[in-house]
């Protein structure tokens, strides 16, 4: 355990250290919210895999495939298939049409008070809902790790990431996501030598052990989500949900034109995607070698799988290469779980201050200088709020709002951001259409779900996303045509297409 | 400013060019990777014996088209960066460069 401090300070330090350099070059709203757009498209590549991989990504996944076979594969394939919405239809136009928010997108597409603030209750309820869990699974590992109290745990990774964001701005958190991108692959790297070496580099052995310890059943669908309709949920939510992340999309916002944009998807499919691959073969060696018994022992959901593997790989436990594994492992998920909330507090903060103060609110009408500084302002107060619901948080069950923030990303965020860029007819009676009915569907159905009441669900699926997508897009179908049509929004779509194809406004 | 105004009719036509362009790869590679993808899962949830098939020794139909998800993303990843920079950059540079009214 000494070892894991040792490790994680190291690492803390020099997260710490960024954010002092960062915090000297962090003067303008656009140094602020979008690290001055001078990001190249590997730097960018490598920050979004360090802020799509969240812990849920490291451990989950390896941890899924551990207890459950092939449905820990799919987990781990989603987001990697998810990219490629992003790179054909979302990447380069919102980096075209906004500068620092989603709601810049959807503010320049319908030019209306009431869509923005429809963009700014979209961006905050995702944030918000994916920002707990975090910040809860944060007090449990880093109590597991250090032995600290959780209420201390949750505090102190409230902290460090309050004083990244604010201070910093993008740059810290983008460099924060870098290193930790770096660390993550390492660790992915090691670990994946590691086990070819054991099996003689012939990875169907994976296969054949797990099958010959725990029978075929272990390699079917079905183990982990009985319902058909829950594996398809998953799939949607995951593919057409990551457009819909405002924290994961302003990553767009850090390169300078829609060409690098571009380049830092493919970057990061192939960072991400490989990372992912990798988690099935550490399920299925851990499942060989540390065994389903002991990893249920250490943790019934099988979040310590990869920390158990990385332990067995290093000499077992006592020996010293263990050890060193072991807390390497372990620093490297604080450090994930460091870096994405770090993500979400700074795009909740763009929602709040550019958003909601200054173009809501003041309607521009506010000089940048004054902007960063309520910027940083709603950081350490979006901060403080986190870590008081994730204090709240202990010991709830927080998987529903991971359910729920992926859902309502896909359900609400995706079809209003999708038809604003594509459809002439869209207009502001459609984005708080698709919002709400997108937004409540969600909410309502995995409130009524197996997640939140168990046996007494009202309804079968963990995730509601199959039926709540579908409800979104009407939503915003039916708002549309119900409010009537918008001449002058129609003639601005040609206009607006300018934009969204080239990142030259006319006029 | 009748240039600029005749300019900007010119942008909107390239723009137009550009969207049809885009069009053609894009509907085909996207309908490519939800029905290998969605398929996927539709597949993994009503036919489970079918994806329980042995292919290579305990590797089984599941885990095969699996493998190939992350092929065929990895794949249209590449394909559609090189279609991006060969044929839709050049074209949103020319309208880009009329928007500004500095084409002709």
């Amino acid at each position: 355990m000494n070892l894991t401090l040792g490790i994680f300070i190291i690492i803390l330090l020099i997260t710490l250290g960024i954010t002092y350099w960062a915090a000297r070059r962090t003067r303008t709203t656009s140094d602020f919210y979008a690290a001055d757009s001078k990001l190249t498209a590997a730097q960018n590549g490598f920050a979004l895999a360090g802020d799509w991989c969240s812990a849920a990504a490291f451990l989950g996944f390896t941890g899924l495939t551990a207890l459950y076979g092939m449905d820990g594969a799919f987990y781990a394939l989603g987001p990697l298939v998810a990219f490629c919405t992003v790179l054909f239809l979302i990447a380069e136009p919102m980096r075209n049409t906004g500068r620092y928010t989603l709601g810049d997108v959807i503010r320049s597409r319908m030019q209306t008070r009431t869509s923005l603030l429809a963009a700014i209750a979209g961006t905050v309820v995702v944030n918000f809902a994916y920002l707990m869990p975090q910040m809860a699974g944060a007090g449990v590992l880093v109590r597991l790790l250090t032995g600290i109290s959780y209420d201390w745990a949750v505090i102190f990774v409230g902290v460090s990431m309050i004083i990244y964001v604010a201070f910093g701005g993008m740059l810290a958190t983008t460099w924060v996501q870098i290193v930790k991108a770096v660390l993550m692959l390492s660790a992915g790297a090691i670990i994946l030598i590691m086990i070819l070496s054991v099996v003689h580099f012939n990875p169907l052995t994976l296969f054949a052990d797990a099958e010959q310890k725990y029978t075929a059943k272990y390699l079917l669908p079905g183990n982990y989500l009985k319902n058909p309709f829950d594996q398809i949920s998953l799939g949607l939510g995951y593919v057409l949900g990551l457009a819909g992340l405002p924290h994961v999309m302003t990553r767009f916002y850090t390169v300078p034109d829609a060409r690098t944009a571009r380049r830092s998807v493919v970057w990061v499919m192939f960072l991400a995607g490989a990372f992912f691959a990798g988690t099935t073969l550490f399920g299925l060696a851990a499942a060989n070698y540390v065994g389903q018994e002991a990893i249920r022992a250490a943790d019934k959901g099988g979040n310590l799988t990869l920390p158990l593997l990385a332990q067995y790989l290093g000499g077992g436990k006592g020996s010293f290469g263990g050890d060193l594994m072991l807390g390497f492992v372990a620093a490297v998920a604080v450090a994930t779980i460091l870096a994405v909330v770090s993500a979400l507090t700074l795009s909740t903060s763009g929602a709040i201050a550019h958003d909601f103060y200054v173009n809501w609110v003041k309607r521009g009408q506010v000089d940048g200088k004054t902007e960063v500084w309520i910027a940083r302002i709603a950081a350490v107060v979006i901060g403080v709020l986190a870590i008081a619901l994730g204090i709240l948080a202990q010991g709830v069950n927080v998987a529903v709002l991971v359910i729920l923030a992926i859902c309502v990303a896909a359900s609400a965020n995706f079809p209003v951001l999708i038809l604003s860029l594509f459809w002439r007819r869209f207009n502001t009676g459609g984005v708080v259409g698709g919002m709400t009915v997108g937004l409540i569907s969600s909410v309502v159905l995995a409130m009524i779900g197996p997640a939140m009441r168990g046996a007494d669900a009202l309804w079968p699926l963990v995730n509601p996303t199959v039926v709540s997508l579908p409800l979104g897009f009407l939503g915003a179908a039916l708002g549309t045509l119900i409010s009537g049509r918008d001449t002058e929004n129609e003639k601005r779509f040609d206009a607006f297409l300018l934009q969204v194809h080239t990142g030259v406004a006319p006029g | 400013m009748t240039r600029n105004g005749t300019s900007l009719e010119v942008a909107h036509a390239s723009v137009k060019e550009l969207i049809a362009e885009k069009l053609k790869y894009l509907v085909p590679m996207t309908i490519i990777f939800m029905v290998g993808y969605i398929g996927l899962t539709i597949l993994a949830g009503f036919a489970r014996d079918l994806m329980g098939l042995k292919i290579i020794g305990s590797v089984n139909l599941g885990f095969a088209l699996i493998g190939l998800n992350y092929l065929l993303s990895w794949v249209l990843a590449i394909v559609y960066g090189r279609i991006a920079a060969g044929k839709f950059d050049p074209l949103a540079a020319r309208a880009a460069m009329e928007i500004s009214g500095r084409g002709n």
